[in-house]
């Protein structure tokens, strides 16, 4: 058994106790799940123990968040575990502990200058209005990617403390927490980072979303075969009709064909290589359009019962329709990308395409 | 997902692989400035060239992965791949030895006689012997063990052929023809019909077979009808057991659907594009460019896993066809995106570069999903995959 197989056993165990919940204003998030992973150390995977961190590959990191995408668990985990701590560990700033949810704030005018507040260098006083923050409201840390100074190029990314902190109330297609964070001149600690390293930042993001849904994507299919196979209409398993099953192998060729490149992008950002955004680009880019298919066939399949929220379907469908768009969808990324592939020139597009992954 | 029959492990990296794909992109940029060939859409089906082939034997780049008594290189599968790759994404003339080199050898390797391999292989491995598939005919296509093209024992033990093959690829330029033929009655049962199938290897210059042109929408000729007629097969021309063609058959239609001539078809359409937006700077050409190539990203990366599980010594007949299902439709795909975001007329005659790529792409587009088993039957064997039948 690989550790990955381990990790992913044990967030499986944790899941059993936590059916998937239907957020509402009271209830945004999944506390007890929560609980129940930061007491396992599994908030802090792939992460330094030197940090807090519980140590671990950026492999077993993923293990996680893909296990609880899969399990629709409400929790701050990819932003945590796959965004916001690593992208502070590369600017040499301090994480909070991970017991302690840390999401990330990429969008929005948020503005950084250079405080000197008293508590020594690094300090920022960030003013403006971070919009779509996940679990706003919930996560305790944001780390905000806020436009620099004048006259310097790149990003300030600083840790807030939410305490204190007034979140508007805005959710996505899954009820999952998407507010606005207002900043009213709050002195944090930041670092400043080159574009590029503010672009590798919301790449991670991007990326980090990729991968929920190629894992939530793998379930969808996987219920969808289970259920073509026990729903029985003029005396035979939907599965065994033709049409069925075309509808259903062409959701396999999406579902396979994202979790092969958002895998290679993984390898590349945990290689570091400097294609990464863009590995990142086409395997958010691959994911965004994977979700049109399989979802869609999905709820077909599935029939009438697909379509209420008595039935488990709508958990993974309406993540997958959200985290799509977040993080930048795909009109964002394939530009993003095409620009990437011809910014050599356009007598290199094959070369460039072999470099990425 | 990783339980099921579709998934693969990754492929690990090969620097020998990424070493030789930079000498055959070299190559190609060579012979592209000294005008030996033209890039087009589609060439390992229209790019007939004898003289290139011969040139890719010579540098070791034919029969990569058989051993070296028959001719061969003894290369990986992940190595043939990345040659593989940069022959189909420059356009380059590959049609003459593609189906031998692919499919063909790799039969013979596993099925052949001694004497059928020393004699064969080391040919086809120096780009000098061409193959065409015979299993289509007029009245079987995706029902391919409906076959009725028939092998019969003479007095001597040589088989007398008579019947009929179609779509058989550059028969007119070929030297031999693996061929499906009824030798027995089919079985009881739904998978009755599967016994009684034998492959033989059939000379193309005997006696009574007659090579009819069949011209496709472009006017291109490739297909052909290949009719025998009393055609005497000499014994050791069997190709494996006599009897067990379907199975011979199943192995070979696992190369014929893994390579990444399954979604490369087209790029040379897309490379033209990717000039285009990076010319014009537009926003709605560079995202289809991105979506697009994002598409080819993911199935190289299911193809490159195919070539590592060959070299793993695995036949991932299940995972090509889904690669294959998803791959045809992108090459199509490519064709409707660009078109799309583009205003220039697709025309054979176009001064446009990108006019000419459109025309072909779309002239070739309704073969890409047919060729090697139809998409419907590559989704029903992804549906076998599934744990559906």
């Amino acid at each position: 058994m690989s550790d990955q197989d381990l990790v992913v056993e044990t967030v499986r165990d944790i899941l059993t106790g936590h059916e998937p919940l239907l957020l509402t204003a009271d209830r945004p998030w999944d506390e007890g799940l929560w609980a129940d992973l930061a007491e396992a150390g599994l908030t802090g995977v792939g992460l330094p123990e030197e940090a807090g961190g519980s140590g671990g590959e950026l492999a077993d990191a993923v293990a996680v968040v893909r296990t609880l995408a899969a399990g629709a668990g409400a929790v701050p985990v990819a932003e945590q575990l796959l965004v916001a701590a690593p992208a502070l560990l590369a600017a040499d700033l301090d994480l909070p502990s991970p017991e302690e949810p840390l999401t990330v704030a990429v969008d929005g005018a948020v503005t950084a200058e250079p405080s000197d507040d008293g508590d020594g260098p690094g300090r920022f006083t960030l003013t403006g209005t971070a919009v779509d923050v996940p679990w706003a409201g919930v996560a305790q840390h944001v780390a905000v990617l806020a436009s620099p100074p004048a006259g310097i190029e790149g990003a300030v990314l600083a840790v807030v403390d939410t305490a204190g902190l007034a979140a508007s109330r805005a959710v996505n297609l899954a009820g999952e927490p998407r507010g606005s964070l207002v900043l009213d001149g709050v002195g944090v600690p930041g670092a400043l980072l080159s574009p590029a390293q503010a672009q590798l930042v919301r790449a991670r993001l991007a990326l980090a979303r990729a991968v929920q849904v190629s894992a939530a994507l793998e379930q969808v299919l996987a219920w969808t075969v289970q259920y073509a196979g026990e729903r029985q209409q003029f005396g035979r398993p939907l599965g065994r009709f033709q049409a069925i099953q075309m509808e259903l192998a062409e959701m396999a060729g999406e579902v396979t064909s994202t979790a092969a490149l958002v895998d290679a992008a993984v390898q590349a950002l945990d290689r570091g290589e400097d294609t990464v955004v863009l590995a990142a680009a086409a395997a958010k880019v691959r994911a965004g359009s994977a979700v049109e298919v399989v979802a869609k066939r999905a709820h077909q399949v599935h029939g009438a019962i697909g379509f209420t929220q008595e039935y488990r379907l709508h958990h993974l469908t309406r993540r997958c329709w959200s985290w799509r768009d977040e993080g930048g969808n795909e009109l964002v990324w394939s530009r993003a990308l095409g620009a990437g592939l011809v910014a050599g020139g356009g007598d290199d597009l094959w070369p460039a395409l072999t470099r990425v992954v | 997902m990783s339980s099921n029959q579709l998934t693969l492990a990754p492929a690990p990296p090969s620097e020998a692989a990424e070493q030789v794909r930079l000498e055959v992109r070299q190559f190609l940029a060579e012979e592209l400035a000294a005008g030996t060939f033209t890039t087009h859409v589609d060439t390992w089906l229209s790019g007939v060239d004898p003289d290139f082939s011969r040139k890719l034997g010579a540098r070791g780049w034919l029969g990569m992965t058989w051993p070296r008594e028959y001719g061969g290189h003894e290369r990986t599968a992940m190595e043939r791949y990345a040659v593989t790759e940069e022959l189909l994404a420059a356009g380059a003339p590959v049609a003459a030895h593609w189906i031998a080199d692919r499919q063909s050898g790799p039969n013979l390797l596993r099925y052949g006689t001694e004497a059928q391999r020393k004699e064969i292989l080391p040919r086809i491995a120096a780009g000098e012997c061409y193959f065409v598939i015979g299993m289509s005919e007029p009245d079987s296509g995706s029902d391919l063990a409906s076959i009725r093209t028939r092998a019969a024992r003479n007095a001597d033990g040589d088989f007398v052929v008579n019947g009929a093959k179609v779509w058989t690829s550059n028969a007119h330029h070929s030297h031999y023809g693996i061929v499906l033929v009824r030798t027995g009655p089919p079985g009881e049962g739904p998978r009755g019909k599967h016994q009684g199938l034998t492959q033989l290897l059939v000379d193309l210059s005997l006696p009574g077979i007659t090579v009819n042109p069949i011209r496709i929408l472009d006017g291109g000729h490739h297909f052909n009808e290949v009719v025998f007629d009393d055609v005497v097969v000499p014994g050791d021309m069997l190709l494996g057991t006599e009897g067990a063609g379907w199975h011979q058959v199943t192995a070979e239609l696992a190369f014929e659907r893994s390579g990444p001539e399954r979604f490369l078809s087209t790029w040379p359409l897309l490379a033209e594009f990717g000039r285009r937006a990076a010319a014009t700077g537009d926003p709605a050409q560079l995202a289809t460019l991105g979506r697009l190539s994002a598409r080819a990203l993911a199935l190289r990366q299911l193809s490159l896993r195919i070539a590592a599980a060959l070299d793993r010594g695995e036949l991932p007949d299940i995972p090509a066809a889904l690669v294959k299902d998803v791959g045809t439709t992108f090459e199509q795909d490519v064709v409707d995106e660009v078109r799309r975001v583009v205003d220039v007329p697709a025309s054979l005659d176009s001064p446009d570069p990108l006019g000419r790529a459109l025309a072909e792409a779309q002239l070739h587009a309704p073969g890409y999903t047919l060729r090697g088993g139809t998409n419907e039957i590559l989704r029903g064997i992804v549906a076998r995959g599934l744990g559906l039948r």
